[in-house]
């Protein structure tokens, strides 16, 4: 079950970052992690994945700025971005939901809701 | 009545006010007759006392008889005799019977006295009163006859005609006086019947009088209601005294609690602005002059407007006035642009009512709440990190759990590694709770000891080894240096463990790769010495006084970029104080920090708690 989507993960902590990449391995996907905003930031630039999943509360780049300077690059590119959160406040719903193609999951998320997340993206390209 | 009497007094008076005019008159008349029959007597025996004697028997005769006789009828002379040395007469100008009247010693008299004399005498048988003038005549240097003439002075009558003509004249023009002078006085007393009145106004505490409504009285009935009105008034002043002392007490005592006032308005740490109804600002307190930077003179009677040119609050206080002061939130946050250090106050309006319960003016206040917005956002980012720091291990339980369940996992190893992976998560989750538990007993100040034999190598150890693991991921050395012996501690083993972790997890945290850690075990007298010592980023001197601080967390990068609470170095230092031990701390930025925890020397035995 060979898929060419590239599914970039960041996130500071590792058994997150293992889990989801196994998850996505599994159905298929190519998967690249970063361990903090600025190097996803680098990431996104570099490989151009198809989805980002990141964390909010991470060292260097913080979640919501990677996702702001991710949403510059999606004119040029088009790519989901899913925002794993602790507690989605009514401010942290505005900020998301004036971005493109941005979606969020609350901590503690089931895998098979982001895999059905990011299946119901392509679904819709396709 | 009164008046009646009045008049009839007053007519009593004048008629003898007439009365003795005319008596007056009369003795004065009296006394004009008298002196005028002396002069008239005097003059006309002289007179005739100058002829020799033979004029009066010789051609000349007739002359001075026609002459006497016309004085005779006219001027009251009623007999002139002319009589030798013998006393014969020569000459007799007299009524028939009035020479035989004439007392005898009177005749004697004027016929042997030298020199002119004047005798008055009643003539006999009559009540005619005579007055005898009596001249010798000399010839020669002798004395050779006498000349008498007898004059009749009527009875003056007190009421004739011409006396009473002009006592009517008199009268008239008396009369004419005393109506022009009762119209004068009248006139002259109205000002003083107004000011009676006025007075009677003044002072009287019911209706007042209307003008021209109070009796015109006399003069005694205004002096007596002036002077009841200046008893009245002598009252009123002496009441008015009283209430001024009164009022003047009061105002010292309103003055007085108004300085207090003032003195608390300026002693809080509140912004304070009154100001009247037209926006003036009437009071400002020394927190807000400071705040403004200005002086109380640039400030009072001054439109709100000029002095706080701050466009948020102006545009809040007229949707205030616009509300027309309805109930509801008078309150909004603000900060001043010209204050570099970017406090945020409470900027609350009300409104001050008068008697009437009607707006009389403003009272804006300005609370500082700078530390407690930063309190609040500390507390709410503590919250949030503590959110996340619980919801990160149970999202890996929760993830890595399902996929076991789901059997995406064959690999035996990797299913081993999930297992553990689990474990871990839930040894860090309890280990996070714990630590929740800590900080809320230290919050409630209910955090007790659980003390025991602790010994000092195995706190060392144990403590090295828990951060050990972190250190190697980014390659730090530690270095250690213990005492050639190891004293016990009498002390809570799990909280010390914890108080020491924490300062080694912040040395491993906040320095960076290739870098160095000391951790000593000293021991002293009377205490047991633990010191950590780093060459990592250190701490700046503004965020040196607050590390232990709750929630306090520095702002510098490459400590935010690092997962922490906040609450580390709080719960280290409380667990220390609770031991009786001290901490220290000495740093300098890009140099590295030193902690120093001393915790004292405790004898031990067993069964002690």
């Amino acid at each position: 079950m060979e898929n060419n989507k590239r599914v970039l993960v960041i996130d500071d902590e590792a058994h997150i970052r293992r889990v989801i990449e196994l998850k996505f391995k599994n159905q298929g996907y190519h998967v690249i992690t970063a361990t903090n905003g600025e190097e996803g930031l680098d990431l996104i630039k570099s490989q151009q994945p198809d989805v980002v999943i990141t964390d909010i509360m991470m060292p260097k780049l913080d979640g919501r700025a990677l996702c702001e300077r991710a949403n510059e690059l999606k004119e040029e590119r088009p790519f989901l971005t899913i925002v794993m959160t602790c507690r989605i406040s009514p401010t942290e719903k505005d900020w998301i939901s004036q971005l493109q193609d941005t979606v969020f999951v609350e901590k503690p998320f089931s895998l098979q809701t982001i895999l059905k997340c990011v299946d119901h993206y392509f679904g819709n390209q396709e | 009545m009164k008046v009646q009497r009045i008049s009839i007094a007053i007519l009593v008076i004048f008629v003898i006010g007439i009365g003795i005019f005319a008596q007056t008159l009369h003795q004065q008349e009296q006394r004009s007759r008298t002196q005028d029959l002396q002069h008239r007597g005097n003059y006309l025996v002289s007179l005739v006392a100058l002829h020799p004697m033979e004029n009066f028997l010789g051609s000349k005769r007739d002359y001075i008889v026609k002459t006497l006789a016309e004085y005779v009828t006219s001027d009251g002379l009623i007999y002139c005799i002319v009589q030798d040395q013998t006393g014969s007469p020569l000459l007799s100008l007299a009524h028939r019977d009035v020479v035989a009247k004439i007392p005898t010693d009177v005749e004697q008299r004027s016929l042997y006295v030298n020199g002119l004399i004047q005798q008055t005498y009643k003539m006999v048988g009559t009540d005619h009163t005579i007055s005898e003038f009596a001249k010798p005549i000399f010839e020669g240097g002798q004395r050779s006859g006498t000349v008498r003439m007898g004059f009749d002075l009527p009875p003056l009558s007190m009421f004739s005609l011409e006396r009473i003509k002009l006592m009517g004249i008199m009268a008239f023009f008396a009369f004419s006086m005393a109506v022009l002078v009762y119209y004068g006085v009248t006139l002259a007393l109205r000002p003083l019947h107004e000011v009676n009145q006025n007075f009677r106004n003044i002072c009287i505490d019911t209706v007042p009088v209307a003008p021209g409504t109070v009796k015109n009285g006399g003069v005694g009935e205004i002096i007596k209601g002036l002077e009841q009105s200046v008893i009245k008034l002598k009252d009123r002043y002496e009441k008015i005294q009283a209430e001024n002392i009164d009022l003047t007490t009061k105002y010292g005592v309103i003055s007085f609690e108004k300085h207090n006032v003032f003195s608390i308005l300026d002693s809080i740490n509140y912004g304070i602005i009154v100001t009247d109804i037209q926006d003036n600002i009437t009071h400002i307190n020394s927190y807000m002059l400071n705040l403004l930077g200005k002086k109380q003179d640039e400030v009072i009677d001054h439109l709100l407007g000029e002095v706080l040119s701050h466009d948020q609050i102006t545009a809040f206080l007229l949707q205030q006035d616009a509300m027309k002061q309805s109930s509801g939130a008078r309150y909004i946050e603000a900060t001043f642009p010209e204050l570099d250090s970017g406090e945020s106050f409470l900027v609350s309006l009300s409104y001050l009512s008068g008697r009437k319960e009607d707006v009389i003016g403003k009272v804006i206040s300005f609370k500082n709440i700078t530390s407690e917005k930063s309190a609040e956002n500390a507390k709410h980012e503590f919250i949030t990190r503590i959110t996340h720091e619980l919801l990160t291990p149970l999202t890996t339980i929760n993830s890595y759990n399902e996929m076991l369940m789901d059997d995406e996992i064959d690999n035996i190893e990797l299913q081993k590694e999930f297992y553990n992976t689990i474990n871990e998560e839930t040894k860090r989750l309890t280990s996070l709770v714990k630590n929740l538990l800590n900080i809320s007993k230290i919050e409630m100040g209910s955090l007790t000891l659980h003390k025991g034999l602790v010994k000092s190598d195995w706190l060392f150890d144990d403590s090295l080894t828990t951060v050990e693991g972190a250190a190697q991921k980014k390659n730090i050395t530690i270095e250690r240096n213990l005492p050639d012996s190891f004293p016990s501690l009498f002390a809570d083993k799990e909280l010390l463990k914890v108080a020491i972790i924490n300062i080694l997890g912040n040395a491993v945290k906040y320095t960076p790769e290739n870098g160095h850690i000391q951790f000593m075990l000293t021991e002293q007298d009377d205490c047991i010495i633990f010191e950590v010592s780093d060459d990592g980023y250190g701490i700046s001197k503004e965020d040196l006084p607050h590390v232990f601080d709750k929630f306090y967390r520095s702002t510098d990068p490459r400590v935010t970029e690092q997962t922490g609470s906040g609450l580390g170095l709080a719960l280290t230092s409380e667990i220390v104080r609770l031991h009786g031990g001290e901490i220290e701390v000495k740093s300098k930025p890009d140099e590295g920090s030193h902690f120093k925890i001393r915790l004292p020397k405790e004898e031990y035995y067993l069964g002690k708690q």
